[in-house]
């Protein structure tokens, strides 16, 4: 695929949508600048949704600054809350019970499975075909359910503390049983419809080649996660974590980067998430879900990198007293606004917001990193 | 006597609008309730809901104050579109065909194409706050291209619109124009004098393919999915109608369940021979065309998505050139 250049001696008209706007789930402005409904450059701005967490989380005992990362987003909380626990984890030496180990990893594959029916039932709705958009949404109520039944909520679940898991997210046979049985009902469902859109032609002519991000430009924007499989490169963060060392699964890749490849990867790695679901129930370990045998001391700046939905998720402080300190989070989407606006380039303006819903954006998580600049 | 005849003509004319009028409330309702939400496997609105709930909600509603650069021609819009669709009606019903000039295929274009120019009209008009007025401070230091002409998303709904004027909706006209090959005349009165004698229209070969193509001139006439270019929910949002509320809102909602019955009242004169005659149970069978074709935009729109200009143009030119297959069809 050759390299998109922005045109910008063409340019007709700035069209701006947002920050409010049906097609985005979160507040962000997009400034398109068309000639001829044909988009030439976009440009997104963030920053209506800044609530300062990284700020609040300074001086904060480490255990309370863990469970307020979890409001950093409502779709992938779990996977901060794990994150930022695995920092100080890593930080303070402490060993993770291999229980807890596939507990979290049960959880963050369901966080996968709910964020990426997310996506394709958001995407199905930007393409403003209502009822792909509606049975995602169904198969997504048996993740959101499964979610509630292990961490008692459906959104914020409180999944891991500081050494393990929490006691009310410990799967006794009962919870196991349900998942491997919600699991089969899951595959079934999402088989049948992955096969009813990749063969409903109308849908895959609104998709096929719209949106396109080359290899090329997608590395060289840092662009991480799905989207960046998407266009070809088999780099998944899961595959060099320790705590999926014992599972067994496959990188999926599509060739084209463009909005069909996404959402076909998004829907095809769902199976690998089923898989590695199977697997943590078939082989759970027996044993303690918590290790509370650790002591607190000052650390340096500790980082912590993991693979969470829609990309690489980056938690870094340092511990002083028990206390966060220098506390930095940096979420997918960040690297990814980049590559939301480059996919833009060269499609029609109706097409425009599904180029930027392809890159699977999360601003209200993303929208902490401000520069103030002192005149 | 004369005066007697007449007097009954514009009666039955009037209930004839009452009627169709009051069906009509309840087309959107059964279009989302039984078609939209079934097939989405969802329970769906109260089916009086989406046709006589929401415009009597929005008839009491406080009005916002427009904004547009000639807000008292954007808020008579609607009205007149209203106003159209009504003199549509008026035109189809029997008591009309004595006023040679109403009852032609001429004056039932030239209605519609208003109907169009309104909608071209209303997105030219309307300055909504979801664009370039949204107080958000995006063109700051560092931001790209700030001299740029900045336009409102209603502007690209009101080029889309005359676009459909060109060659959008020139499948319906054509499809319109297909009985007359056979009935050789433009009035519907012949039309359906003819279709009375030599069986429906539909019946033809030429005929089926018209009214395939007059099925889809009918979804494009009223923006519905896959052919909601206009009203685009992923980019121009509402479009046209986007700073209409309260009583304005009131009859837009109304408007588009009255043309949707009157476009079945259209169908059943052109393509079955029978006008809505309120004296007679052939009324009924109008309501029934309505209601098929009701429920066929539902099937199609629940499982289409919006189309861009990309698949637009093949899809209009292929029903175009079908359209002039039914012609060349019904001249043989």
């Amino acid at each position: 695929m050759d390299e998109k250049v922005p045109r910008s001696n063409i340019i007709e008209t700035e069209i701006p949508m947002g920050t409010v706007h049906p097609a985005a789930l979160e507040p962000y402005r997009v400034r398109f600048f068309v000639e001829d409904e044909i988009v030439q450059e976009a440009e997104i701005t963030i920053g209506v949704n800044h609530r300062g967490i990284e700020r609040i989380m300074e001086g904060l005992p480490v255990e309370k600054a863990n469970s307020l990362t979890e409001k950093i987003c409502g779709i992938c909380s779990n996977s901060h809350i794990w994150n930022s626990c695995r920092t100080a984890e890593i930080g303070l030496g402490i060993e993770i019970p291999e229980r807890a180990n596939y507990i979290r990893v049960i959880m963050g594959e369901l966080e996968r499975l709910h964020s990426h029916f997310l996506y394709l039932a958001h995407g199905c709705e930007v393409l403003s075909h209502e009822t792909f958009s509606m049975r995602v949404f169904y198969l997504r109520e048996i993740v959101m359910e499964l979610l509630a039944m292990i961490g008692g909520n459906r959104v914020q679940y409180g999944c891991s503390v500081l050494g393990g898991v929490r006691p009310r997210c410990d799967l006794d046979e009962a919870k196991l049983l349900r998942l491997k049985e919600d699991m089969d009902k899951l595959e079934e469902g999402l088989t049948g419809f992955v096969e009813r859109f990749i063969n409903d032609s109308i849908v895959m002519s609104r998709i096929t080649g719209i949106g396109v991000l080359p290899q090329k430009q997608a590395i060289e924007l840092a662009v991480t996660g799905p989207t960046l499989r998407a266009t070809g490169v088999a780099r998944d963060l899961r595959t060099t974590m320790f705590e999926y060392d014992d599972f067994d699964f496959n990188v999926i890749t599509q060739p084209d980067g463009d909005v069909k490849s996404n959402l076909v990867m998004r829907a095809l790695e769902s199976f690998e998430s089923i898989k590695i679901i199977r697997q943590a129930i078939a082989n759970i370990p027996e044993g303690k879900i918590v290790n509370r045998d650790w002591e607190m001391f000052d650390t340096d700046i500790i980082e912590s990198y993991i693979e969470v939905p829609r990309g690489t998720l980056y938690h870094s402080y340092a511990l002083e007293s028990g206390r966060v300190r220098h506390c930095i989070i940096r979420t997918p989407s960040m690297a990814n606004i980049g590559a939301m606006q480059y996919a833009c380039i060269g499609d029609q303006i109706t097409d425009a917001q599904l180029c930027i819903v392809q890159c699977d954006p999360c601003f209200t998580c993303t929208d902490r990193a401000i520069e103030i600049i002192r005149r | 006597m004369f005066s007697n005849t007449v007097i009954y003509s514009i009666l039955a004319a009037i209930i004839t609008i009452l009627v169709c009028f009051i069906i009509s409330t309840l087309l959107p309702g059964i279009e989302r309730k039984y078609i939209h939400a079934r097939i989405q496997q969802r329970i769906g609105p109260i089916v009086i809901a989406p046709g006589i709930m929401a415009p009597i909600k929005f008839m009491f509603k406080e009005n916002v104050k427009v904004e547009s650069p000639v807000p008292g021609l954007y808020k008579v819009l609607p009205i007149i579109c209203f106003i159209v669709v009504m003199c549509l009606l008026i035109a189809l019903t029997p008591q009309a065909f004595a006023i040679p000039a109403l009852s032609s295929l001429v004056a039932i274009v030239g209605l519609l194409k208003v109907e169009e120019i309104c909608y071209v009209l209303m997105g030219a008009l309307s300055k909504s706050v979801m664009s370039v007025r949204m107080p958000f401070p995006d063109q700051i230091k560092g931001a790209v291209h700030n001299n740029a002409t900045r336009s409102f998303i209603e502007d690209i709904s009101s080029r889309r619109s005359l676009r459909m004027i060109t060659y959008g909706s020139f499948p319906l006209y054509l499809a319109l124009f297909a009985p007359v090959t056979q009935a050789r005349s433009i009035f519907l009165e012949e039309i359906v004098a003819y279709q009375q004698v030599h069986g429906p229209f539909l019946f033809t070969v030429s005929g089926a393919i018209a009214a395939i193509v007059f099925f889809i001139g009918y979804m494009i006439i009223l923006n519905e999915y896959p052919f909601s270019i206009i009203k685009a929910k992923c980019d121009v949002i509402e479009g046209p109608y986007m700073e209409y509320a309260s009583k304005y809102r009131t009859i837009v909602y109304l408007t588009r369940g009255f043309f949707m019955m009157v476009l079945g009242a259209l169908f059943s004169v052109l393509f079955l021979g029978i006008p809505p005659l309120i004296t007679s149970w052939s009324i009924l069978i109008v309501v029934l065309v309505s209601l098929v074709l009701v429920f066929m935009m539902g099937i199609l729109s629940a499982f289409s998505p919006v189309f861009t200009n990309r698949q637009l143009l093949p899809t209009i030119l292929g029903t175009t050139l079908l359209g002039i297959l039914s012609i060349v069809l019904g001249l043989l």
